[in-house]
């Protein structure tokens, strides 16, 4: 049986000074190793959720909080946010909110976790290394970042977050300020982690990518869940997609085929599935 | 994207690749040293030794404006207060005409002069020849909490922040029409709206900073913090630190010796 690596059980928080609820009775599990995309339009408490997972709230930021967040066993109320950073990493949506401001260079700034960890220099040396040759930093290793463009300050702060090792990676819309080629480099690195048995839980607008990324999508709407679903079940059902949060453009081909009866097949949302049944439709 | 300036440059010299706990004992070493001093004598040693010291650090120039700019006037300054006003005056040696200049005054201001200038030559040349993230490092190192660590890292490293934030606001409003540019009262007009929220802003980020640092692990109990960059403590380095801390109890017995009228 997979191991349920996240538990959300009737989360509600209401911040300070607001009437509204940011989130309402939130509950999902999220499997050891799987991709998890939450998505919604802006307001629907994404990132919320996000500062949730990681123990930001309740500990960093003050509000009315109800239910529980369990990360691989531990209650995220129960930990300090310091502890959960050993289980769980998270990707701001803005970068320089990652920074330390304390590093002067790449260099540090990557390994600045590892060091809260008591890691030895000698080790810090390989981690940052690899890290830098991964993210493809190498070249501004030795600059200060805050001397960096947007696109270079986000690939530290993600590399600072994956330096650390997290077994649940959160990624809360964190490509923002790549250009398209290295936001999908971005991608790239973190399907080949989640294929290596991370399980990342990412916020994203672009739902080309999470319907190739994702194993289940939650929907957000307004703080409360539309639905927690495969991609095919979520851009598939019309109902969903009135939540305003976009159909892929494979999901759309498939539905106008179904519609002007080529196929009765499911709809689909991946490139390749999706060609099969445009081959068919026309074969057919 | 806005250059940032640092407070440190590198120049590979031997007083840079110095342990910045040497750098930290002779600024306290020799500036408590001339404080406890009876005279000013040693104080005005130490300032010329300074200056070779800041030679060595290929600081020379800029050490010389800073010790002049701060000391030619601080001394005018001082010498006519004290030398013209103080109530210690007895032994007159000079007549002004509107007022009498007092040896007593004299001297003491020439030893307050002397004992700033100390403090200041020494942290100069700490501050321009350590890199802040070496001297955390070798604070925490000797034992100090990587809380108090941080502080001191944060607070030298807000003036970078601020610098960013400052050209980040200017380009903005340059963007939208405001003249940022020009002569001294163009550029007042233009700085002084935006002191406020950068102010607002990095207490604000002084805020945010504090969450991102403990999703990295910051304030994990039971560990002791390690650092990437490398702190030597070299047997010059020690050699070193046995000089300044020898000095400091040398001058401290003599000082006393000579206040008893011993010596």
């Amino acid at each position: 049986m997979d191991k349920v690596v996240v538990e959300v059980k009737d989360f509600n928080f209401r911040y300070r000074q607001t009437k509204r609820k940011a989130l309402k009775n939130i509950n999902f599990t999220v499997k050891e190793g799987s991709f998890f995309c939450i998505i919604g339009s802006n307001g629907s408490g994404k990132s919320t959720l996000c500062n949730a997972l990681v123990g930001l709230i309740p500990h960093y930021f003050v509000g009315k909080v109800s239910g529980d967040v369990i990360i691989d066993g531990v209650s995220a109320a129960e930990s300090s946010i310091a502890g959960l950073s050993a289980k769980i990493g998270l990707v701001f949506q803005n970068p320089f909110n990652q920074l330390s401001y304390t590093a002067g260079s790449v260099a540090e700034e990557l390994a600045y976790g590892l060091g809260n960890r008591g890691m030895s220099r000698e080790e810090m040396i390989k981690k940052v290394e690899y890290v830098a040759k991964l993210m493809r930093i190498e070249h501004i290793i030795h600059k200060n970042p805050l001397e960096l463009s947007g696109g270079q300050v986000q690939r530290v702060a993600f590399g600072s977050t994956f330096i650390m090792e997290p077994r649940i990676l959160v990624l809360d819309e964190c490509t923002t300020q790549l250009d398209p080629l290295g936001s999908e480099e971005i991608f790239d690195i973190v399907k080949e982690l989640n294929q290596k048995g991370i399980t990342v839980i990412m916020v994203d607008h672009d739902m080309e990518r999470v319907a190739r990324c994702a194993d289940q999508i939650m929907v957000l709407d307004q703080g409360e869940v539309v639905a927690i679903d495969t991609p095919q079940n979520i851009f598939g059902n019309p109902e969903i997609a009135a939540h305003k949060i976009g159909i892929p453009d494979f999901a759309t081909i498939c539905r106008v085929l179904k519609e002007k009866g080529y196929t009765d097949k499911e709809i689909e949302v991946r490139e390749e599935e999706t060609i099969e049944l445009v081959k068919e439709a026309m074969a057919g | 994207m806005a250059k940032v300036t640092n407070t440190f440059v590198p120049k590979d010299t031997v007083i840079e690749h110095l342990n910045p706990m040497v750098k930290i004992i002779g600024v306290f070493s020799l500036g408590l040293g001339s404080l406890i001093f009876p005279n000013s004598y040693l104080g005005f040693a130490i300032v010329i030794g300074l200056f070779f010291v800041a030679g060595a650090a290929k600081l020379l120039k800029d050490f010389a404006k800073i010790m002049f700019g701060f000391g030619i006037p601080i001394t005018v300054m001082l010498l006519f207060i004290q030398g013209c006003y103080s109530p210690k005056n007895v032994t007159i040696i000079a007549d002004l005409g509107f007022a009498k200049v007092g040896l007593e005054g004299v001297l003491y201001a020439l030893k307050i002069v002397s004992t700033l200038l100390v403090f200041l030559g020494a942290f100069y040349i700490m501050n321009k020849t350590t890199y802040t993230g070496k001297l955390v490092a070798a604070l925490t190192g000797t034992g100090m909490p990587p809380k108090a660590g941080y502080l001191v890292l944060a607070s030298l490293n807000v003036v970078p922040q601020m610098q960013r934030r400052m050209s980040v606001i200017q380009e903005a409003q340059s963007a939208r029409g405001v003249e940022t540019g020009g002569g001294m009262i163009a550029r007042l007009k233009a700085y002084i709206p935006l002191l406020g929220p950068v102010v607002m802003s990095s207490l604000t980020d002084a805020q945010e900073r504090g969450m991102t640092l403990e999703t990295r692990g910051f304030g994990v109990k039971g560990v002791k913090q390690t650092s990437y960059v490398e702190v030597a403590n070299t047997k010059l380095d020690k050699i070193l630190k046995t000089i300044l801390i020898l000095f400091f109890v040398i001058v401290t017995v003599v000082s006393l010796l000579m206040r008893m009228n011993i010596i």
